[in-house]
């Protein structure tokens, strides 16, 4: 049994909305609301959600971009929240980040190799000698040609940009990565490469993933056990075949149900959602799915259902059975 | 195949038929071919997807059908787009825009700039009822009101004095499909209607299209780079690759038996929800090169596994090779032959 690496409980961050002349804080946009999960050592766990469900805000709270107001983050068995300057920068080595826009993410100033030697020089490792060599390394590693170091960013591909990012979250040998929507500014072609780089560097080095995505299927096909976000609240979590083959939860259902499958033969009965997803201001009483759920029963809109455990690995929130 | 999915329409007569169209731009310095002699026809009532990665010239297609191509960069080059037997890349402006927007209706990928944030959603959807149908002012918007219910927008009576920005993605692609329909054309150009709304809101959208389109019996052209929605929504699919066409059939044909490698590519890297989770993906090697650095022959030769001596000398022509289905490759035989093996 792999240890646990990360460990979120009752995470809450809500950002205050200003509104008026004076800027004064009106409401809070519940971002992230009581939300609890655990990631193993060297394992994937995928994080799925429509826009604005709170999955890019818990992952940066994770990599510590943001201070969440409530809640714990402990990662291996210590809380990140409480850290001295020592242990936060081991935690800055230790938890990386790829974000979704690799153009946007480097800077457009700096050539590859300044951009890549830059953890080392922060960290303080190796000497100058040593971080060229361990460049060289790196760019092998995630499949750049070996002269990439005296280009810039706006010399290469979309693909190749995001490997470049790739290099950059690996360099310091992390523990944990926090891909953030990596591949789904790809094309097609470039993205199932990018997809097979993250894993074999995830068997190469043993990392875990936090995979951030809103495409089932790409989360699916990448991750271990997958957990399903709607409007700041975890709804469900398994590992990815029970996601697929035995979800519980409505919203799981319709998500699977919503992906346009690349075959022509089969003739799927879907349930398709109806209306909007509601706004993270003001989100609906009770589950926050009631008002698309395809089930809905009278209690859903009075009462909050709690996370109920059904196997081992597999955990919900319905009032269904 | 083909002819029992167009049943719905039995007219033989292709509505829009674009015939070896060129489309180039003139940068100063160079003169850039974003499209390469292409050439197709959609019939009645039938739904023909545009498949392809990004830079390989689907949005320019459209555009050039829809002559709105940037000026004064981008022309079309060579070649003829007939629509009802009006050549549409020789019109006059006057002539084009009795056209655009009434017989030909399109759809955006950015709903939030398709629409003009100052005017209110009744005026902008009302602007073509006037302007195509003679509609009075309190009549167009008292029909707008209609299509806007028609296309799921609830409480259209408030809505239609709204702004674009008081409204979700969603619902502003929905106005725009309100826009591209309000007077029921005959040919609906999608261009990634979905691409920017998540996946619950684009399951409605395609239903929404799919029931307007069989309900008008409105021929469609669906621009995507997403094969899921092309299996689920249309008759044929274009494949397109570096500004050529490089595949073409019915859906049966292109997702049984793909021909071209590329094709064959695209439909393998997908991950699906069937896969085994965590398998390696098979890929495509290699990237779409720059529309400068176009292979000189056959443009997919750097990248296929299935390559001869005389792909980097001669480029295929698109051969004919079952009744419905046509593949520009030499080696297609072979590649077949791989696939069943």
């Amino acid at each position: 049994m792999a240890s646990v690496l990360l460990e979120v409980k009752n995470l809450k961050k809500h950002f205050p909305v200003k509104e008026g002349l004076f800027k004064q804080t009106k409401n809070f946009n519940q971002a992230i609301d009581d939300v609890s999960l655990f990631i193993n050592s060297g394992e994937t766990l995928g994080l799925v959600g429509e826009s604005g469900c709170g999955k890019s805000t818990l992952g940066r709270c994770i990599v510590k971009l943001y201070q969440p107001d409530r809640g714990q983050i402990l990662f291996n068995g210590k809380d990140v929240n409480s850290q001295n300057k020592t242990e936060k920068k081991h935690h800055h080595k230790a938890v990386q980040m790829i974000f979704q826009d690799p153009l946007e993410s480097l800077n457009s100033r700096h050539t590859i190799e300044q951009i890549l030697i830059e953890p080392f020089v922060i960290h303080n490792i190796g000497d100058y000698k040593w971080r060229l060599k361990q460049i060289q390394i790196l760019l092998d590693q995630v499949g750049l040609p070996s002269d990439s170091g005296s280009r810039y960013p706006f010399e290469f591909s979309g693909g190749q940009r995001q490997r470049i990012g790739i290099a950059r979250a690996i360099a310091l040998g992390p523990e944990l990565i926090v891909c953030d929507e990596a591949v789904s500014a790809l094309d097609v072609s470039i993205q199932s490469q990018i997809i097979n780089l993250l894993l074999d560097l995830q068997d190469e080095l043993n990392m875990a993933y936090l995979f951030i995505s809103h495409d089932l299927a790409v989360v699916k096909h990448f991750s271990d056990r997958v957990a399903v976000m709607y409007l700041g609240k975890i709804v469900e979590t398994a590992d990815s075949d029970t996601i697929y083959k035995k979800q519980k939860h409505p919203y799981t259902k319709s998500l699977i149900d919503s992906i346009p499958t690349p075959d022509p033969h089969c003739i799927k009965k879907r349930i398709i959602l109806q209306g909007d997803i509601p706004s993270a201001i003001n989100p609906p009483s009770g589950c926050h799915f009631h008002t698309r759920c395809p089930k809905v029963m009278p209690c859903c809109k009075i009462n909050e259902p709690a996370m109920r455990l059904h196997s081992s690995l597999h955990s919900y929130s319905c009032h269904l059975d | 195949m083909t002819e029992l999915l167009c049943s719905r329409s039995p007219v033989t007569n292709p509505l829009l038929e674009v015939d070896n169209l060129s489309v180039c731009f003139d940068t100063g310095e160079e003169t850039l071919e974003a499209i390469d002699n292409i050439s197709f026809t959609i019939k009645a009532g039938e739904t023909v997807g545009l498949v392809g990665e990004s830079g390989c010239g689907k949005s320019v297609t459209a555009h050039a059908i829809m002559r709105l191509l940037p000026q004064p960069l981008g022309r079309i080059s060579e070649g003829s787009i007939k629509f009802n037997g009006v050549n549409l890349s020789t019109l006059s402006l006057t002539n084009l825009e009795d056209i655009r927007g009434s017989n030909i209706g399109m759809i955006f990928q950015e709903p939030m700039t398709a629409l003009n944030p100052v005017q209110t959603i009744g005026k902008q959807i009302s602007e073509s009822l006037i302007l195509h149908l003679n509609l009075s002012i309190p009549k167009a918007l008292q029909t707008s009101i209609e299509i806007l219910r028609r296309v799921g927008i609830p409480s259209p009576e408030l809505k239609v004095s709204e702004y674009p920005h008081q409204l979700s993605g969603g619902m502003l692609q929905r106005v725009v499909i309100a826009i591209a329909l309000s007077c029921k054309p005959l040919l609906l150009i999608a261009d990634e209607p979905t691409t920017a709304l998540d996946v619950t809101i684009q399951a409605q959208i395609l239903d929404l299209i799919q029931s307007l389109q069989y309900e008008m019996k409105m021929a469609t052209l669906l621009i995507t780079h997403d094969l899921g929605i092309v299996a689920e929504t249309c008759d044929r699919v274009l494949i397109m690759y570096a500004g050529r066409i490089v595949e073409s059939g019915a859906v049966a044909d292109i997702f049984d038996n793909p021909s071209h490698p590329y094709t064959q590519g695209l439909i393998n890297s997908i991950p699906r929800l069937t896969t085994p989770s965590k398998s390696r993906l098979p890929v495509i090697r290699g990237q779409v090169p720059l529309i400068k650095d176009y292979p000189k022959a056959c443009r997919f030769e750097n990248r296929c596994a299935h390559r001869i001596n005389k792909c980097s000398e001669l480029s295929p022509k698109l051969e004919k090779i079952s009744k419905s289905h046509q593949v520009s490759c030499f080696a297609w035989k072979n590649i077949q032959l791989s696939r069943s093996i």
